[in-house]
């Protein structure tokens, strides 16, 4: 009855569901800074091969990886969604998309379209039945929140996101001549950016900011509608990349005019918590809240105006800086608490606390870094030698989490190994 | 919604607390940080109580199951009960490092139940139980004493 109500509360996936992800979101962080140091410039000029490889390794292999590990962890505690058997569900989606990931890279730098229909087929296995079943199981809940509402928006999104990749590759691939490539790539980036990637922190941030950091409540209209407003918003943007491809600029806009307000009520929110200790995580979240605020006004001058491409470089700078802020934000505070959740519901004394997982130290540390690679990158739009700079930093950054959850794991399997164990018998 | 409403506001409330004791024992005023935390852990171990006694009872009585959900939410208050002896702990040896590690510990565990129990265990009670039957729940709730 209740695994059918959607009532089923033990639910935590194994700790290895979310750390393979993580972990992998990290190494792809490190692919990136690599790229961007030997790519310079034109990693960050519209269209080029340089730039689709840069932004796909960025968004399928950080983000995705992150967001995927996240929703595993989440959905069970946010919305009492837990998958049968996650280890294998993971592991059915991350190499598929792993693979896809990197033949869209190979077919971006080669234009072959062998590639692009191998990149289209191994991330359509990878990503289609996991979104399809976690929105799904989102969709038969009996009772939603905020959070659950935006998490089943944002996924109905990425399913439309991966519709029209696979519709642009066929364009690309000489197979479809249907649909005005230029109009579904500002679609295809709407749905990723906007309707994905965006939503879903929004969501979590929902649930997140209130509870982790003891803060006022969103506005409780502004959080039961906006995903419905966003989502709605891109759908109408659908129809017009199809029919009206002149409206996209004005739709596009109304929808970043709804992430800038998000951006500010969030701020607003962490300035009102009552939590008094300013530990990493809130700057991780006003640095990304900050940067998205400013990136989604860049986004709506630049529909009314034409941004030069530096503005424009500044734009993909700030989007990117508020996505990889949020995911660190998150994992500093998801690695240690699992680490210590895990080994501490098994029964072990000697369960590591959070700090002694990770320390807040070795975080602050980290967000000068992080702070450091996005103040550069913003001075790289305007001055191109320092973009190898930017991108070394980048690597050294994504080393700095990889290392951090490495150590974990580490720590993790040494404490089941030697650890002493008290008997749950009574509780299981 | 008369369940959710009643126990949602006591996390919010114990949250409070929570982040009072946090701020003393962070500024180094042990004394002041004992207080606060020992309201925060009475509040929280009353809130347990009254969902042990209560409402968990009444809720597996209607549907039938005591291994569901409710064993997970009470195999929870124990490792929260855990917590608060260790923080207590840390109190006494004015330990801040400790403290403040533990208390991320104690936050998120407390959030990650808490956003359980209200998006899913409360809201069924809710469906669950008769107005009458609830009403009554509230009112023997307000009784429970530590």
């Amino acid at each position: 009855m209740f695994q059918n109500s959607g009532l089923s509360l033990d639910q935590a996936p194994p700790i290895s569901v979310v750390f393979r992800f993580f972990l992998a979101g990290s190494l792809w962080g490190i692919a990136a800074g690599i790229w961007l140091f030997f790519a310079g410039a034109p990693a960050l000029e519209p269209s080029t091969p340089e730039a689709l490889i840069l932004t796909h390794m960025l968004t399928l292999g950080v983000m995705l990886s992150f967001m995927l590990g996240a929703l595993f962890q989440m959905l069970p505690v946010l919305a009492g969604v837990a998958l049968h058997d996650p280890v294998k569900a993971a592991i059915r989606s991350q190499y598929p998309i792993l693979f896809g990931t990197l033949f869209l890279l190979s077919a971006f730098a080669t234009a072959s379209g062998a590639l692009y229909a191998f990149a289209l087929l191994f991330l359509g296995i990878g990503l289609l039945p996991i979104a399809a079943r976690m929105l799904s199981r989102l969709y038969r809940l009996p009772s939603h929140s905020p959070s659950s509402r935006g998490m089943g928006f944002s996924l109905y999104n990425l399913l439309l996101l991966v519709a029209v990749g696979g519709w642009m590759l066929a364009l690309l691939g000489g197979w479809m001549q249907r649909g005005d490539l230029p109009a579904l790539k500002q679609l295809h980036l709407d749905l990723g950016l906007l309707g994905w990637i965006a939503l879903l922190i929004v969501s979590v941030s929902f649930q997140v900011i209130e509870m982790f950091y003891v803060t006022p409540p969103y506005p409780k209209r502004y959080a039961r509608w906006m995903p419905a407003l966003l989502t709605g918003t891109l759908t109408v943007e659908f129809v017009a990349a199809l029919n009206a491809p002149v409206l996209e600029p004005w739709i596009e806009s109304f929808a970043a005019i709804l992430l800038m307000v998000h951006a500010l009520l969030t701020l607003r929110r962490l300035s009102m918590r009552q939590r008094p200790l300013t530990d990493a995580t809130v700057w991780f979240w006003r640095l990304g809240m900050g940067a998205l605020a400013a990136a989604m006004l860049l986004l709506v001058v630049g529909n009314l105006t034409d941004l030069s491409t530096s503005l424009t470089m500044v734009l993909y700078v700030l989007y990117t800086s508020f996505a990889l802020s949020v995911v660190l934000a998150m994992a500093y505070k998801i690695v240690p608490f699992l680490t210590w959740f895990h080994l501490n519901a098994q029964g072990y004394f000697t369960a590591p606390m959070m700090h002694e997982v990770i320390h807040p130290q070795n975080a602050k540390r980290h967000l000068a870094l992080h702070s450091t690679t996005v103040f550069v990158a913003l001075v790289a739009a305007f001055d191109p030698r320092l973009w190898p700079l930017a991108g070394s930093l980048l690597c050294a950054s994504f080393a700095w989490i990889a290392v951090n959850i490495y150590r974990a794991w580490h720590l993790y399997l040494h404490v089941q190994k030697t650890g002493e164990r008290f008997d749950m018998g009574s509780f299981s | 919604m008369q369940i959710s409403n009643y126990m949602t506001h006591e996390h919010r409330s114990c949250d409070g607390l929570f982040a009072e004791a946090e701020k003393l024992a962070a500024s180094g005023e042990w004394d002041a940080a004992e207080k606060a935390f020992l309201d925060f852990a009475n509040e929280t171990l009353k809130h347990f109580k009254k969902e042990e006694e209560e409402l968990f009872p009444a809720f597996e009585a209607k549907t039938g199951s005591t291994e569901g959900p409710t064993q997970v939410m009470r195999f929870e208050h124990e490792q929260v009960r855990g917590l608060v002896g260790k923080i207590a702990e840390a109190i006494e040896k004015q330990d801040r490092d400790a403290y403040l590690s533990l208390a991320e510990s104690m936050m998120i565990l407390l959030q990650q139940h808490n956003m359980k129990e209200e998006q899913m265990l409360y809201a069924m009670c809710d469906r669950v139980l008769p107005p009458a039957e609830k009403s009554d729940l509230v009112e023997k709730m307000e009784k429970v004493e530590l």
